[in-house]
């Protein structure tokens, strides 16, 4: 097996002029752009990314060629000594402000007269909230290996999307789609950090073995995968809101600016999934929202558990408590009456076909955390207070979010899913789906769903291997698709066996493919239509105080309820929510991110952690009761789409100011407990 | 430099170079799959071996500092009645863990459940914190070291009784 590393540019944006590699020893040898025998590029929702990188390159890491030989120590060195020239020009880092040749995406949407309701509102409250990029810390590194398997190439890779991976190296490799069989390996926590990322690791092992027929493997250090693969897109939300009589909310202005780094991989449905969620949890009658997909020299910026929407509706809900406390009220209750209703006109220009319950989450989370009580206690010690040794610094944050439910809303084929289910003459089930590459508990919710649809034994239900060569495409594991598409599909699949069971000689096999349910049309662009088939509801609360002698925050307590439809496995669904809270909250304390590169990086990755276990406070989730019938609803991404802005409404009461970015530099705490 | 060590109860001889990692040695040439150099800083908690009994992240350390030493990693430990009790808390508290932090949490459990029997929950916390990653519910930790303890404990007052 060959060893392949890496070689990468040393400047954010500018032209190779040339590469010079030390004498190879016998064994060793370079790729060069030139020996990639089809096509040098790989598409995700639209974008289209270099193999490796030729003439251009637009961020500092890009590969630009490979090295493989059969010592991974000599190939370290081997890429140390590799002399890389390039005529470097200024890197285009700036993007919230930026100009029209860096916009790769852009929504506009209005709805109602904004201009109109401003110009006669009495009140207007204007702020930009800033989220940065944050690590995927996923648990195994990104990596891929390659070799020919008799007529075929096959692939080793964890992946949350094989067939992207089977397709991106078929037009790399020049050859048919059939000629590569991808072998999903086991995937961990990704937070969607493997959709499209693994299809170029794969390129390049698959280029590797193929120029050197020999077995290939590539395997980024912990180091590389920090610095140079794709993290979550930064955001800048700027946010206007009038409030009318009776301090109701009455219009909005929101100009959305997402950096998507080089190439933008999926600019179109993160930029979709923010413009959406830009009212966040509220109704506003005139809004006009403007956003924007832009990129820089920095490596690719995109997905991270919440794909997009937790951008807006972090900035939404902070601007939301700003409001609140604007008009003298408690947060709970102007939320209460400013949430979407029943009816509502949405921003896609629909009503909101069902009722959101935030009155009954508010009610669980205020008993729960003692919500009211504690928000007008540390008010009131707020606006007594006389400097940072008077009293506690706490305070309590409360956000609403939602998370939609349904398909990715650019519009192309991964959009596509499908299930096979076979019976056979021993009563064994096999579930057959790609969609099983993303691994975890939904596993055996299927099997879950498979026993108790065919009235078999769970032991006998066995979720096939994601190879593309066994089962059909389920498109990418993401948006919770697993729960709320692929059961659905596995308990299709297992009724259409049931119906033919008694009737046909076993073994049976059912095949279920997703249709895109009526109401949904999202045309692209024109942000009109209804994109989501139904949506998850939830709400959060943190606590907090501020250590009185470092004034570093110090969460107390996290409430999260949910309104989820039916949950499959509560108590998997519990944990599952509970682990994505510490997750949530990890990234509003300790996890900062500059992927701008230039001297200092590899600080970075040294500083850069997850919040240690025993410095998380005591998270609770709750569950609303649903009605009968209720549908599966996505709910992982709810941590994420909610904790942050009440983190960030907490920290704000405690220090007596108003932050508008997480983490919140020590300076600006420091400053603004100082200055109260 | 050739090195002789005791490795999982077995005495073994492996040959290293200075520059090489003591897990790396392991994993490549002993081929055990459950130490891995992962961050390569000593933070992941991929790497981690007992060291004549503590627990170490292999990856900091040269492999020369294994001469003469006693290393159990996590295929070794899982021989033992005490990786059983851990295996069977992890279980019973419904802990469901990514897979590729499962050993090195048995690890950091079985250390801690050695020099505290009946651990805090902010001491379970802080030595799962030796084992970051983001697949794990703390509350189902907390109550699957305890139910550990409680297991490890019967366990020993049977046998005190026989």
């Amino acid at each position: 097996m060959l060893h392949v590393a890496t070689v990468r540019s040393p400047v954010a944006r500018g032209a190779v002029r040339s590469i010079t590699f030390p004498r190879l020893p016998t064994g060793y040898r370079a790729i060069l752009p030139a020996d990639i025998p089809g096509r040098n590029r790989i598409a995700s929702f639209g974008a289209e990314i270099p193999v490796l990188a030729h003439e251009r390159v637009s961020y500092e890491g890009e590969p630009i060629a490979l090295l493989a030989g059969p010592d991974p120590v000599v190939l370290e060195a081997l890429v140390a000594a590799t002399k890389v020239e390039c005529e470097e020009e200024e890197p285009v880092l700036g993007w919230e402000s930026f100009s029209s040749d860096q916009v790769v995406a852009k929504r506009v949407a209005i709805v109602g007269d904004p201009d109109l309701a401003f110009s006669i509102a009495p009140e207007v409250h204007e702020a930009v909230y800033v989220s940065g990029a944050i690590d995927h810390y996923y648990s195994e590194p990104q990596g891929a290996a390659a070799a020919y398997d008799y007529d075929k190439i096959a692939i080793w890779c964890a992946t949350q999307w094989p067939y992207h991976v089977r397709d991106s190296v078929a037009l790399a490799l020049g050859c048919r789609a059939e000629e590569v069989s991808v072998r999903p390996t086991r995937l961990g926590v990704h937070l969607d950090g493997k959709l499209w990322y693994p299809s170029l690791l794969a390129c390049h092992a698959a280029i590797a073995a193929v120029a050197c027929g020999s077995p290939a493997r590539l395997l980024l250090t912990r180091e590389e995968d920090f610095l140079y693969t794709t993290k979550r897109a930064r955001s800048s939300v700027s946010v206007r809101a009038a409030l009318g009589p009776g301090n109701d909310l009455s219009a909005m202005d929101v100009r959305i600016a997402l950096n998507v780094g080089a190439y933008g991989p999926l600019a179109d449905e993160i930029l979709s999934q923010a413009v959406l969620a830009s009212t966040g949890a509220y109704g506003c009658p005139n809004l006009r929202v403007e956003g924007y997909a832009v990129t820089t020299n920095t490596p690719p910026l995109g997905a991270f558990g919440g794909l997009g929407a937790s951008h807006a509706l972090f900035a939404v809900e902070a601007h939301a408590n700003r409001l609140a406390a604007a008009a003298g009220e408690d947060p709970a209750d102007w939320k209460s009456r400013n949430v979407l209703k029943k009816g509502s006109a949405l921003i896609t220009g629909e009503p909101l076909r069902e009722e959101a319950p935030y009155a009954a989450i508010l009610e669980r989370l205020s008993l729960a955390s003692d919500y009211r009580r504690k928000h007008a206690c540390y008010e009131l010690v707020r606006k007594r207070r006389s400097g940072k040794s008077d009293g506690p610094l706490r305070g309590i944050g409360l956000s609403f979010a939602y998370q939609g439910t349904g398909q990715f809303l650019s519009g192309d084929r991964s959009n596509a899913y499908s299930v096979e289910v076979g019976l056979d003459k021993e009563l064994k089930v096999q579930i057959k789906t790609s969609a099983a590459a993303g691994g975890g508990g939904v596993l055996d919710i299927w099997r879950k769903t498979a026993s108790s649809a065919l009235g078999v034994p769970l032991a006998n239900v066995r979720v096939a291997s994601a190879d593309t060569d066994e089962s059909p495409n389920s498109g990418p594991s993401t948006l919770s698709r697993g729960v709320t598409v692929v059961n659905r599909l596995v308990e299709n699949a297992c009724a259409a066996i049931q119906k033919r069971r008694f009737r046909d000689p076993l073994p049976l096999t059912a095949r279920s493919a997703y249709r895109i349910p009526k109401p949904i049309s999202w045309e692209e662009g024109r942000v009109r239509g209804s994109p989501f088939d139904t949506a998850a509801w939830a709400g959060a609360a943190v606590e907090l105080e501020l250590d009185p002698w470092t004034l570093d925050p110090r969460p107390l307590g996290v409430w999260l309820c949910v309104d989820g439809g039916q949950v499959v496995s509560p108590e998997r669904a519990r944990a599952a929510l509970r682990a994505g809270c510490a997750d949530a909250l990890g990234t509003c304390l300790s996890e900062r991110f500059d992927p701008s590169g230039g001297k200092g990086k590899e600080d970075q990755y040294f500083r850069y952690g997850l919040l240690p276990l025993n410095e998380l406070p005591p998270i609770s989730v709750d569950f609303i009761e649903p009605p009968r019938k209720s549908p599966v609803k996505g709910i992982g991404e709810l941590p994420f789409d909610t904790v942050p802005a009440a983190f960030l409404t907490a920290i704000s009461q405690a220090a007596g100011a108003g932050f508008s970015c997480l983490p919140v530099p020590s300076s600006q705490i420091i400053r603004a407990v100082e200055s109260a | 430099m050739t090195l002789s060590f005791i490795l999982n109860g077995e005495d073994v001889s492996a040959k290293a170079r200075s520059v090489d990692r003591l897990s790396d040695v392991l994993h490549d040439q002993f081929g055990l799959l459950g130490v891995q150099s992962d961050c390569r800083s000593g933070r992941c908690g991929r790497c981690l071996v007992f060291l004549d009994g503590r627990l170490a992240p292999s990856c900091l350390l040269p492999a020369f500092k294994a001469r003469g030493r006693e290393i159990i990693t996590i295929e070794g430990f899982s021989q033992t009645e005490d990786y059983r009790d851990i295996e069977e808390g992890f279980k019973e508290a419904g802990v469901e863990t990514c897979g590729f932090c499962e050993g090195p949490k048995i690890m950091a459990a079985a250390a801690l459940l050695e020099r505290r029997p009946r651990p805090t929950n902010s001491e379970i916390l802080e030595f799962m914190s030796a084992a970051p990653c983001r697949c794990t519910d703390p509350e189902a930790l907390i109550r699957a070291v305890r139910s550990s303890a409680e297991l490890k404990a019967r366990r020993r007052y049977r046998r005190a009784g026989q």
